[in-house]
């Protein structure tokens, strides 16, 4: 798997577990953690084994990212646009969550393919949720009325208590990426894979794609920003986002992979230190038999030994012998 | 350069050959001690001229031998932060299992970046054209596993950084 895939897969299977066997009444009471921070927990009651609870608790904003009421702004819109009559939210959210969303499983529709793809959307909630204003922001850009907001900088969550911004342009969108990574070694091969972002742009094939660029300083669209915002350990990623990378069906998965570019460059920095590993254990292996081969060998000489002279028998034996 | 790699290299399996020749010597101070005196110079009649031989400035081994032990030291190119990094790992990986290893010295000598020590113990074990090709060999590979390394990530850079940037096409 080299993309991370939007949807929970833990959920996803509980939803279809439980649209499967929906007259049987389970009861069920899960939680679970996600990377960045996002916790989920799932309850389902005998009684009502048709409703469903979903809370979800999103990392912590940090103080320029715009939460209202505990949610991005627009998550709720989106909530609704998105699943419709199956989902109601509950006012307030179940402690120590930011949303608790009601299932109502029997209002799915009959259609086994529609079906299956909204409990794809429902297990996307992360998708939803934390991507509501990015995609509200690129959606203006994609219908080019993004005049009013000209200029203006947007934070948007996607890391506990880190964010990354958004500037509108003429016709365009700055997408900026403070990169902070907590181990040294992390940094340092971070900083060389988002170098390589900028070399793969310029190959033939990602003409199209959006133009990348690293800088170890804050870019200067940045400036005026928190200090506390503009300190990063692994430089400062810049995309361009141009409305042809946001029409249509491409927007939801521009607005997913914009917030997890984050977790997506860690988890291959994760992979290539796994990667390094199996690689050095096979070295070690290797190298420890080349030094092996230094010890002259033992067994081999006790036998030449052993077949040039004579077995000594104890007195025992040589008894056992004449008596057989 | 792979032939300069093969000069340092042929110097130091000449300087090796010549250097070790080490015998049983029990400590002149406690009686019933028997200890590498490279590592403690105790008495300067039993150490012998050390030896640094240098490819250049940044790659450089230091042979110092005394009469029952020999320790070789080996400093390893590290042209940028990555291959720092990453040479880093790869001998604090190997120095963390000195065990398996017998005559690697669990922490490298100041200065430099991995160290053997081999005593006359190891002497009378192993064969000692074939500890001196181990020696060799374990260098060449350190080289060798380093610069691999650094291309693997490279390599997964660029294949990461594509596959992301496709997703916009």
């Amino acid at each position: 798997m080299i993309l991370l895939q939007s949807h929970s897969r833990f959920l996803l299977q509980t939803l279809l577990n439980r649209v499967q066997n929906l007259e049987k009444g389970v009861e069920f009471d899960n939680h679970w953690v996600e990377f960045d921070d996002v916790r989920y927990h799932i309850q389902v009651s005998l009684k009502n084994p048709h409703i469903l609870l979903l809370s979800v608790s999103l990392p912590t904003p940090p103080p320029e990212a715009i939460f209202f009421g505990g949610l991005p702004s627009g998550a709720i819109e989106a909530i609704k646009a998105a699943y419709g009559v199956i989902v109601q939210i509950l006012d307030p959210p179940r402690d120590g969550f930011n949303l608790t969303l009601k299932l109502n499983l029997s209002k799915l529709p009959p259609d086994e393919g529609y079906k299956h793809a909204l409990l794809v959307k429902i297990a996307s909630i992360r998708e939803t949720v934390l991507g509501a204003p990015l995609r509200v922001i690129l959606k203006q850009l994609a219908a080019r009325t993004a005049a009013s907001n000209m200029d203006r900088r947007f934070a948007i969550v996607h890391r506990p208590n880190e964010s990354f911004f958004l500037v509108p342009q003429v016709g365009k969108m700055m997408v900026m990426f403070p990169m902070r990574f907590k181990d040294s070694i992390d940094i340092v091969l971070a900083t060389s894979f988002l170098q390589e972002f900028v070399e793969a742009r310029r190959t033939a094939g990602l003409n199209n794609a959006p133009s990348c660029m690293w800088s170890p300083s804050p870019p200067l669209e940045l400036k005026g920003a928190p200090a506390e915002t503009l300190s990063a350990n692994a430089g400062f990623v810049t995309f361009v986002i141009y409305p042809r990378h946001v029409e249509g069906k491409k927007l939801d998965r521009t607005v997913w992979s914009l917030s997890t570019f984050h977790t997506y460059v860690s988890y291959h920095v994760k992979c290539s230190e796994g990667f390094m590993h199996t690689r050095m254990r096979r070295r070690v292996e290797s190298l420890i038999q080349a030094l092996d081969r230094a010890k002259p060998e033992l067994e081999k000489s006790k036998k030449t030994v052993l077949s040039r002279s004579f077995k000594r028998m104890s007195l025992k034996e040589g008894r056992i012998n004449s008596d057989s | 350069m792979a032939n300069t790699l093969r000069l340092y290299l042929t110097c130091i399996r000449n300087t090796l050959e010549a250097a070790m020749c080490l015998q049983n010597f029990p400590c002149q101070e406690v009686e019933r001690h028997n200890k590498p005196e490279v590592e403690l110079k105790t008495s300067p009649e039993l150490l012998l001229n050390p030896v640094l031989i240098c490819r250049n400035e940044a790659e450089k081994c230091l042979i110092e031998t005394s009469i029952n032990s020999l320790r070789i030291s080996l400093k390893v190119k590290q042209a940028d932060e990555l291959e720092n990094i990453l040479t880093k790992k790869f001998l604090r990986f190997l120095s963390m299992r000195a065990e398996a290893f017998q005559v690697l010295r669990r922490k490298p000598v100041q200065g430099y970046d991995i160290s053997f020590l081999i005593t006359n113990y190891h002497y009378e074990d192993m064969q000692k054209h074939k500890l001196i090709d181990f020696i060799v060999q374990f260098m060449e590979d350190i080289e060798k596993e380093i610069s691999e390394l650094k291309m693997s990530v490279n390599t997964r850079g660029r294949l990461v950084a594509t596959e992301f940037l496709k997703q916009f096409i």
